[in-house]
């Protein structure tokens, strides 16, 4: 009985069918006051689906939902926020040409009188991100802010109402280590305060570390909650795939060749200070670093994306100077971005398009009438190298999962004359079964004798499958690592500047 | 057994019967005015009204192909008509002392150069091509009036070649529809087949990946203004053809018939999306609208009015198809 009065918020066999597609299969998920419960699982098995249910934004077809014990019926996020449920959703909804304190109380500015009163919501803001451990100006606007202070504005945002119940979709994929282990700190601050707080994650790692317990979802089934203390990654990737890790990553016996791409003293406006490295056919190399540490940067800059201030890079011992992009992807540098949906893809048009844009002149007469067949053919047996999950190569690339939009931007890459390929955090936002695949890729374009130069966040994938990582801070490259001293703690130790 | 058969047949019927309608709803409203006006007036199925319509049309028909590629790009033109106006002054004003193969080379070339000027604003200089464009508007206009000293000028009695093409016949169509019809199948197979198309379209879906994959935004966004500019002289030299008068006062308001032309097409305002032979349909489906209100004598004010709201019903049915494709 006591047991039973503890839970926050149970979700109580939820079933959810998308037309013939079951999403939910009598999903079960409680969560106690003061917990962290972690929701796991593969893109596609359904946690975006139950926290949508649970914040009015999908309607359940079957199930119950109780809070503290009593059943309550949510049919919009309106009814969910005002039962104290707050959900900080993957992708921002802040407006970016507003102020930090316009957004936290964008639903009720000056809801009594009509006017804004400027100086209480400024104040009002102020407190509510100090109460969190942060100090941003509540009348900055939003686009100003690094990515991870407009996390902390979309969390104080979340909690400028009373909260019972806090939802988080892949917080951290956009912070860097630093901040993660910030934004640790705040949950462990609110749960001590009494929130419920699930945590939907990708990092398994991070996952194990915050929570108290973990529910993975595999094609639409919930597992039993599994206490944090009594699980390890092993396990909840074996639940998660069917599959153990040991499988995810690939066996790398790298065949390294002369130098191919040689940055030396680059500079950029842009955070980039007198960088200087090389990197070998089939070789890959990390940059690792904090968000902010010039890493993307420093991409956009070899690729000439961003204006160089000085410095050269030399291209297989040829020193270039692009004036265009045109040149750069001419001479054999490829740059797959960090943002996809922004930079990476043509979202509202097909795999085909998509695949193509790189290769254009190849797939067409010298007319410049695209030859279809070809064309056809090129771009399917890059969906089956790839295995695109596709009915079609026909097929808009917004329809696609977070994975495979990601594949297609690799794809456009995969072409002969790529030499060096730049790639910003390659699995961001990716789920483990694509990650795999993605890894595979990159072992096979480095045997095949392309340069590999990769940025991530992510320490772990780095130290599997690069040969050497380069740490920077600050804009300078402040350590070099070969793989055999490759330490989580050396390279995050480097990345703060110690 | 049988029965829930049965059912699902016509069920699987009714759906693709909606998702065609849905997916071909340009051709259904085009097919469907097309049906009322034959009904509502005899006249309409004449020869000599068919051939009058389509004189009509082709000149806007010309600019909307033109405004169709900028808005591909997720741009606008708003200095079609105005291009259309100096076009027509300048030939007219060249007519009686230039060879007329050098006339209609200044003309056009008049309408590519505002035209390349408006791309190099927007695409260099990243100006919004609405404000780009609308400078280009008044600017043209106002040339048009400074080389005609503000009133219609005579074409010429040397160029009588222009007024006979103006009025002139090729199996029974009129060679400015010709025109139309040419321009509108070159595009049709720029956009479907050739490169040009393809990069045009990808820069209207997200510049920045296609900027980032290598290519050359800035020529690309520049040429899709000069060549509205080119094809908005060309329609200004159709209307100078027809009425033998070069007149800086035509073509007021016609950038906003092509942009209504290209939407009702089903053409997307954020670009990356639209197709010639759906912006070919808008065209006719707006001449179709004015012709037949004209020919039951509806008066000026309410056609205005009525023409407003099929563009709007039009319009709603894209968003319909949009959402629909979402699902």
């Amino acid at each position: 009985m006591d047991k039973f009065k503890n839970y926050c918020v149970e979700l109580l066999n939820i079933s959810k069918s998308f037309g013939g597609t079951r999403a939910l299969k009598k999903v079960t998920l409680k969560v106690k006051s003061e917990e962290i419960h972690a929701l796991v699982g593969e893109n596609g098995a359904g946690k975006s689906t139950l926290m949508k249910i649970l914040s009015g934004a999908h309607q359940k077809d079957s199930g119950r939902i109780l809070l503290h014990g009593r059943e309550v019926s949510i049919k919009n996020p309106h009814q969910s926020k005002a039962l104290g449920i707050g959900i900080i959703y993957q992708e921002f909804s802040l407006v970016p040409a507003l102020s930090v304190a316009e957004n936290i109380y964008l639903h009720d500015l000056g809801r009594e009188s009509g006017y804004i009163q400027w100086r209480e919501l400024r104040m009002k803001s102020k407190a509510l991100i100090q109460k969190i451990g942060f100090d941003i100006n509540p009348g900055e606007k939003i686009h100003r802010l690094s990515i991870a202070e407009q996390q902390i504005v979309e969390i104080a945002k979340a909690l400028c109402q009373p909260l019972k119940v806090l939802i988080l979709d892949e917080p951290s994929a956009v912070l860097g280590p630093k901040e993660t282990e910030k934004l640790f700190q705040i949950l462990r601050e609110l749960k001590k305060e009494g929130l419920a707080i699930i945590y939907i994650s990708h990092h398994l790692d991070e996952v194990l570390r915050l929570s108290d317990n973990i529910t993975v979802l595999k094609d639409g089934l919930s597992s039993e909650a599994l206490p944090s203390g009594k699980t390890n990654k092993d396990d909840i990737i074996q639940r998660m795939l069917g599959r153990s890790m040991k499988q995810m990553y690939p066996q790398r016996t790298p065949k390294i060749g002369r130098e191919v791409l040689k940055v030396k003293e680059l500079s950029s406006k842009n955070r980039v200070h007198k960088v200087s490295f090389s990197v070998k056919s089939g070789e890959i190399v990390g940059l690792s670093g904090l968000v902010g540490s010039g890493r993307t940067e420093t991409l956009r800059a070899i690729f000439g994306a961003d204006k160089k201030s000085s410095g050269h890079v030399f291209l297989q011992d040829k020193k270039i100077s692009f004036s265009s992009l045109r040149k750069a992807v001419k001479s054999g540098l490829g740059l797959v971005p960090e943002d996809r949906k922004q930079q990476g893809v043509l979202l509202n048009l097909s795999i085909k398009n998509n695949i193509s844009l790189t290769s254009l002149d190849e797939l067409s007469h010298r007319s410049g009438f695209i030859k279809a067949a070809e064309e056809k053919e090129n771009t399917k047996a890059l969906i089956q190298k790839l295995s695109i999950k596709t009915k079609h190569e026909n097929l808009k690339v917004e329809a696609l999962s977070g994975g495979n939009q990601q594949k297609v931007a690799l794809a456009k890459w995969l072409t002969p004359h790529v030499k060096v390929l730049l790639i910003d955090e390659p699995t961001r936002g990716v789920d483990i079964g694509a990650k795999t695949e993605i890894y595979q890729l990159l072992n096979e374009m480095a045997q095949t004798g392309v340069a590999l130069l990769i940025v991530s966040s992510e320490i772990a994938e780095l130290m599997e499958i690069c040969d050497r990582i380069l740490v920077m801070y600050e804009g300078k490259i402040q350590a070099a690592f070969e793989q055999k001293d490759f330490s989580e703690e050396n390279l995050l130790r480097k990345a703060m500047g110690q | 057994m049988k029965y829930s058969e049965h059912l699902k047949l016509m069920r699987k019927f009714l759906k693709r019967t909606t998702m065609f309608f849905i997916e071909h709803n340009t051709m259904i409203i085009f097919f469907l005015i097309l049906i009322i006006s034959a009904n509502v007036s005899e006249v309409f199925f004449t020869q000599t009204n068919l051939s009058n319509l389509t004189r009509q049309v082709a000149g806007i028909g010309l600019a909307s192909i033109g405004m169709l590629l900028v808005i591909i790009t997720g741009g606008i033109d708003l200095s079609v008509g105005s291009i259309a106006a100096m076009a027509g002054v300048l030939c007219a004003v060249f007519s009686s002392t230039t060879p007329l193969s050098i006339v209609l080379l200044i003309s056009v070339a008049s309408g590519i150069a505002v035209g390349s000027f408006s791309g190099y604003l927007v695409a260099i200089h990243k100006m919004a091509p609405f404000i780009a464009t609308l400078a280009m508007m008044t600017i043209a206009r106002g040339l048009g009036f400074i080389f005609s000293n503000g009133a219609p000028i005579l074409l010429a009695d040397e160029a009588s070649a222009f007024i006979e093409f103006g009025s002139g016949y090729w199996l029974g169509i009129a060679y400015p529809v010709w025109i139309f019809l040419v321009i509108s199948v070159i595009c049709a197979l720029l956009l479907r087949h050739h490169i040009f198309g393809r990069i045009i379209t990808a820069i209207g879906s997200n510049e920045e990946a296609v900027r980032l994959s290598g290519i050359r935004v800035g020529i690309h966004k520049l040429s899709v203004y000069a060549i509205s500019g080119g094809l908005a002289a060309l329609s200004g030299l159709i209307t100078t053809f027809r009425t033998g008068v070069g007149s800086p006062i035509v073509g007021v308001g016609m950038e906003l018939d092509a942009i209504a032309a290209v939407v009702i097409g089903g053409a997307s305002l954020q670009g990356g999306k639209g197709t010639a032979i759906n912006t070919l349909l808008g065209v006719l489906i707006l001449g179709m609208i004015g012709n037949i209100m004209n020919l039951i004598s509806i008066p000026a004010y309410p056609q205005q009015v009525i023409k407003g709201v099929i563009i709007i019903f039009a319009v709603l049915l894209q968003k319909f198809q949009s959402k629909s494709n979402h699902n």
